[in-house]
């Protein structure tokens, strides 16, 4: 058995001499055995050149074969130091299975939550969408040339002179979904449902580039006027949900509307534009002009463009706007103000607006776990001064510092992968958790899944930390001085990690103050939104959405009888206080824009008309719901067909264009002709989102102009929801096939609306408690460290007559200045990033003083609280004990 | 016996210097005189391919090397064989044996 132990290292010039010694000493050997037989020395020399035969290659190829051999001597080293450090390693944590679990716990969260977020942000904010070619991808609105009004929809007509006239782009395609609105009913299949409708254009499928998991797209004839198009594509899901995932449904079917549509195929699982609720998609040449008229001052289309190989995108703008102005010039009526047109790159329409709270969140999960390395870092300091004897024995024994180093740091990389490994296990909890909580707050929630560059990412934060705590201690463990360890009694190294130590407290202070300022600013800005007056009182309102269908109700006098009598019906029901009807909810849609002229107003040439968000609603709706009437009254039974027309409009629209005047009395021209009376002036409801200001909104009597779209409300005495399935009974009774959209209650769409900050909050909130606690446990530990080092000096005092007050004063004298440095530290630095959070928050400023002066006092508290114990410990110290010599 | 040396057999050169390291450990030109004596000056051999193969057969852990004195005080590299190499060398020289038996049963008058 070979052992070598110690052998030199040989360099390549070593081996290059000893090659050229070795073929030396063989020709001068022979050249003197041929002198011995009587030759000449040159002869000699000559002969043995020549029966040794190509030196030169001979040598050069010695020396390759040499390095080749040193390589691998020193690779087959490096294996057994592994090794033995591998084996090291797990030895000694076995050792600590106190400091080893505490560690271990900590990375595993650390790693686990950095790497569920950043799976997160991967999947959401970098993974190319889902479509061939994603960055060709682009979304087109109108605007107005006055710039006033960005991001407007197109119509129908627009989007085919586009799709026609277009040069750079592969194809343009347009759609129309509007979440509970834009839908048909499906009959035939059992209970008549309401299916969630996306209506698109000839060119949305081919632009989007998706091939169907089963059946084909529909040809471009299926997709026009006149042609056969009542065809439809299903939804993965909803395929999945209503047919089981049968593939037989292809080919038939199905009733919508009272119309047969056959079914071309089924669009695979990772289609979900342009929503994860979309159940089937269909011709938007399908949609009867009774429900959306197709002249051009008609915008509902969403378009989406692909731009030609190596367009950029502002020569795409470039291009789309001069058609715009083309058709401007050809129709001035309906497109003289929406003139331009806006491009945004697809991807960044669907992440944009989550690309600050992600990253945001990222940089928080990011700040623990630097702070739990840090933790991790200070216990190491302590286990290093713990082991001095070890050390200083393997130093006698011949080992060298890099080596120890190098094998303490192999300690650290092992937890760290190890802590890693379960941090994948916690990652993969987290990340279901998070994909589950948020699927409606999330775009692309349902991409979300680990692939190779996550685990590259945990792996990575893995060896980050390890090296992150580990080095420092082992370079400061190695250092010993063998002299003093071994002798007896060296217990008094003063100051021995401990300034290392109290800097990593101040820091992890710092980051905690940071982290805590974030969470407090991201819960005041959310208390701020719940404490906004929504404009009704939400309390026992329950809401049953439903489209009257056009089949059965035909002309307007059967809508209206029907209208009257769903209403009445909920009102006679046992258990409902009052009841009303609008279109839309708040916070469910806002209703179509109505053009209309101020008193006296007269439009110049190419102005075009004021215009708001008109609902139709029923009589006592306000008072339903519970909205305060600011001045005139609400609409009632005189307020009907062949009665003079009548509007309530609300504050912001009262103020906006009627200013200091009152606006009961003034008359509108609807639509630029017809005329209207304010009757009434309500308080501004949240119709939008909650965060957005009010803005100007109409009201008008459903009775007076009838729409189909109606959401039926229900104050009830008792619990809302109990009522829910009474309520669709009671209309069931009306007209038995009638279809419901939906059914909820206001506190829960008031819920929905908060839902984003409210997930925002709660990671935010988490992330600085636990930031919190990391830090509190920092003091803790140093402040306990120093105390057991200083136990002698500590002892001295009280021998020498110091009380227990003072000596724990001292203590905590010492915590407190830590924690005034970390969080000096901490709060300027909170400062500096307060920029970059500006856009999350509402009501509250990024740099609240109020905020950094409670977080900063806070922290000082709990610096105090923990430093507490080792106060008190200090103070118990036994003098008799503490001065004995080691 | 003095004909034109013959030219090495493939693979024979390994066997040999196996053999010599057998004996005894050497440096490198002790084997190549070892060798060319044993032979007789059949066989011709370079010293270039025989230091190649002491190498190869060094990297191959068959033979092990160490600087050391010479005769006269001179510093040469030593070989030894590995107990690897001994088996090495019991394995060729019984592959050695089967092959020479063989071409001798073909070329045995009928």
């Amino acid at each position: 058995m070979i052992r070598r132990f110690f052998y030199p290292r040989r360099t390549r010039r070593d081996i290059q001499t000893d090659v050229d010694e070795e073929l030396r000493f063989h020709l001068d050997s022979r050249q003197q055995d041929l002198v011995a037989r009587g030759e000449t020395s040159s002869d000699a020399r000559l002969q043995a050149m020549r029966e040794f035969g190509d030196i030169d290659d001979a040598r050069g190829y010695l020396r390759n074969i040499d390095n080749e051999i040193e390589s691998l001597r020193r690779r087959k080293d490096y294996m057994d130091e592994l090794r033995q450090d591998l084996g090291f390693a797990f030895r000694s944590l076995r050792s600590t299975p106190g400091f080893t679990l505490v560690a271990l716990l900590s990375l595993a969260l650390g790693i686990g939550a950095n790497t569920a977020i950043f799976s997160v942000v991967h999947s959401v904010l970098q993974r190319p969408l889902p479509f061939p070619n994603p960055e060709q991808l682009v979304q087109v609105w109108s605007s107005t040339t006055a710039g006033d009004r960005s991001h407007v929809s197109a119509s129908a007509l627009d989007v085919d002179d586009w799709r026609a006239q277009k040069k750079r782009f592969t194809d343009i395609g347009g759609y129309w979904f509007a979440e509970g609105a834009s839908g048909a009913d499906l009959t035939g299949r059992g209970e008549a449902q309401r299916v969630s409708v996306a209506a698109v254009t000839p060119g949305f499928f081919p632009t989007l580039g998706v091939a169907p998991m089963i059946g084909r797209l529909p040809a471009e004839s299926e997709m026009v006027r006149g042609g056969d198009d009542k065809v439809v594509l299903l939804s993965h899901a909803y395929w999945t949900r209503a047919f089981g995932g049968d593939r037989a449904i292809v080919g038939q079917s199905l009733i919508l509307g009272g119309e047969a549509y056959r079914v071309l195929g089924v669009l695979p699982a990772h289609f979900t534009y342009p929503s994860a609720n979309v159940e089937i998609y269909l011709p938007f040449s399908t949609i009867p002009d009774g429900s959306i008229p197709r002249i051009r001052p008609v915008r509902v289309l969403n378009v989406v463009a692909r731009m030609a190989p190596g367009v950029t995108i502002e020569q795409a703008a470039t291009e789309m706007t001069l058609i715009t102005r083309g058709l401007a010039e050809r129709y001035p009526d309906s497109n003289a103000s929406y003139a331009n047109a806006e491009l945004q790159s697809l991807a960044e329409v669907i992440t944009g607006p989550v690309r600050a709270p992600l990253l945001g969140l990222l940089a928080a999960v990011a700040f623990v776990l630097a702070m739990a390395c840090m933790n991790i870092a200070s216990l190491l300091l302590a286990r290093a001064a713990a082991r001095k004897r070890e050390v200083a024995v393997r130093v006698s024994l011949g080992a060298t510092r890099s080596r120890i180093i190098r094998q303490l740091v192999t300690e650290s990389l092992a937890l760290a992968t190890v802590g890693g490994m379960l941090g994948l296990a916690v990652a993969h909890i987290c990340t279901k958790v998070l994909v589950a909580t948020s699927a409606d707050r999330l775009p692309r929630s349902q991409e979300i899944h680990t692939d190779g560059v996550v685990l590259a990412y945990a792996f990575g934060a893995s060896l980050l930390a390890g090296l992150l705590f580990g080095v420092v201690p082992a370079i400061r463990a190695s250092a010993v001085n063998l002299a003093d360890t071994i002798r007896a009694g060296s217990n008094s190294v003063v100051g021995d990690g401990q300034r290392l130590r109290s800097v990593l407290v101040v820091t992890q202070i710092a980051f905690a103050v940071v982290l805590a300022v974030g969470a407090t600013l991201s819960t005041r800005s959310f208390a701020k939104l719940l404490q906004v007056d929504p404009g009704f009182k939400p309390e026992r309102l329950v809401a049953v959405a439903l489209t009257m269908s056009t089949a059965r109700h035909g002309n307007d006098g059967a809508y209206l009888n029907y209208y009257q009598q769903l209403i009445e019906r909920v009102r006679a029901t046992p258990g409902v206080v009052s009841a009303a009807a609008a279109q839309y909810a708040p916070f469910r849609g806002m209703g179509e824009r109505n053009g209309f002229l101020l008193p006296g107003q007269s439009l110049a040439n190419g102005e075009e008309m004021p215009n708001a968000p008109a609902q139709r609603i029923s009589d006592d709706w306000f008072r339903t719901i519970g909205t305060r009437l600011v001045e005139g009254r609400e609409f009632a039974a005189t307020d009907r067909k062949g009665s003079p027309l009548v509007v309530v409009v609300n504050k912001a629209f009262a103020k906006q264009y009627f200013k200091e005047q009152s606006a009961i009395g003034q008359s509108l021209k609807l639509g630029g002709s017809v005329d209207a009376t304010i009757v009434g002036v309500v308080a501004d409801i949240r119709q939008s989102a909650i965060a957005d200001e009010p803005t100007p909104l109409m009201y008008i009597s459903n009775y007076q102009n009838l729409r189909v779209r109606v959401t039926l409300v229900a104050r009830t005495q008792g619990e809302p929801l109990l009522l829910a399935r009474t309520l669709q009974n009671a209309i069931r009774e009306i007209d038995r096939d009638q279809t419901i959209t939906e059914v909820f209650t206001f506190d829960e769409i008031l819920n929905e609306a908060v839902a984003r900050p409210k997930f925002l909050t709660v990671l935010f909130g988490t992330f600085g408690t636990l930031g919190l606690l990391l830090g509190a446990v920092g003091i803790y530990g140093v402040l306990s460290f120093i105390v057991s080092q200083r136990r002698r000096e500590i002892g001295l005092r009280i021998a020498l007559g110091a009380n227990a007050g003072a000596v724990q004063r001292l203590v905590m004298q010492r915590g407190l200045l830590l924690a005034i440095a970390g969080v000096a530290v901490g709060i300027s630095s909170a400062l500096m990033l307060s920029r970059y959070i500006e856009g999350m928050l509402y009501g509250i400023a990024s740099t609240d003083a109020m905020t950094y002066v409670s977080v900063a006092a806070g922290l000082i508290l709990i610096a105090t609280l923990a430093s507490l114990i080792p106060a008190w410990r200090a103070s118990r110290v036994d003098p008799l004990v503490a001065l004995q010599p080691e | 016996m003095s004909r034109e040396p013959m030219d090495l057999l493939q693979g024979t050169l390994d066997v040999l210097i196996l053999r010599a390291l057998a004996w005894g450990t050497m440096h490198g030109y002790a084997v190549s005189r070892w060798i060319h004596e044993r032979t007789d000056g059949t066989i011709a051999i370079e010293d270039a391919p025989l230091y190649k193969a002491l190498h190869r057969l060094e990297k191959a852990e068959c033979v092990l090397a160490e600087w050391g004195l010479s005769e006269n005080n001179r510093r040469a590299r030593y070989y030894r064989l590995t107990p690897l190499g001994r088996k090495q060398l019991r394995v060729e020289e019984a592959n050695w044996r089967r092959y020479a038996a063989a071409v001798f049963r073909v070329l045995e008058p009928a």
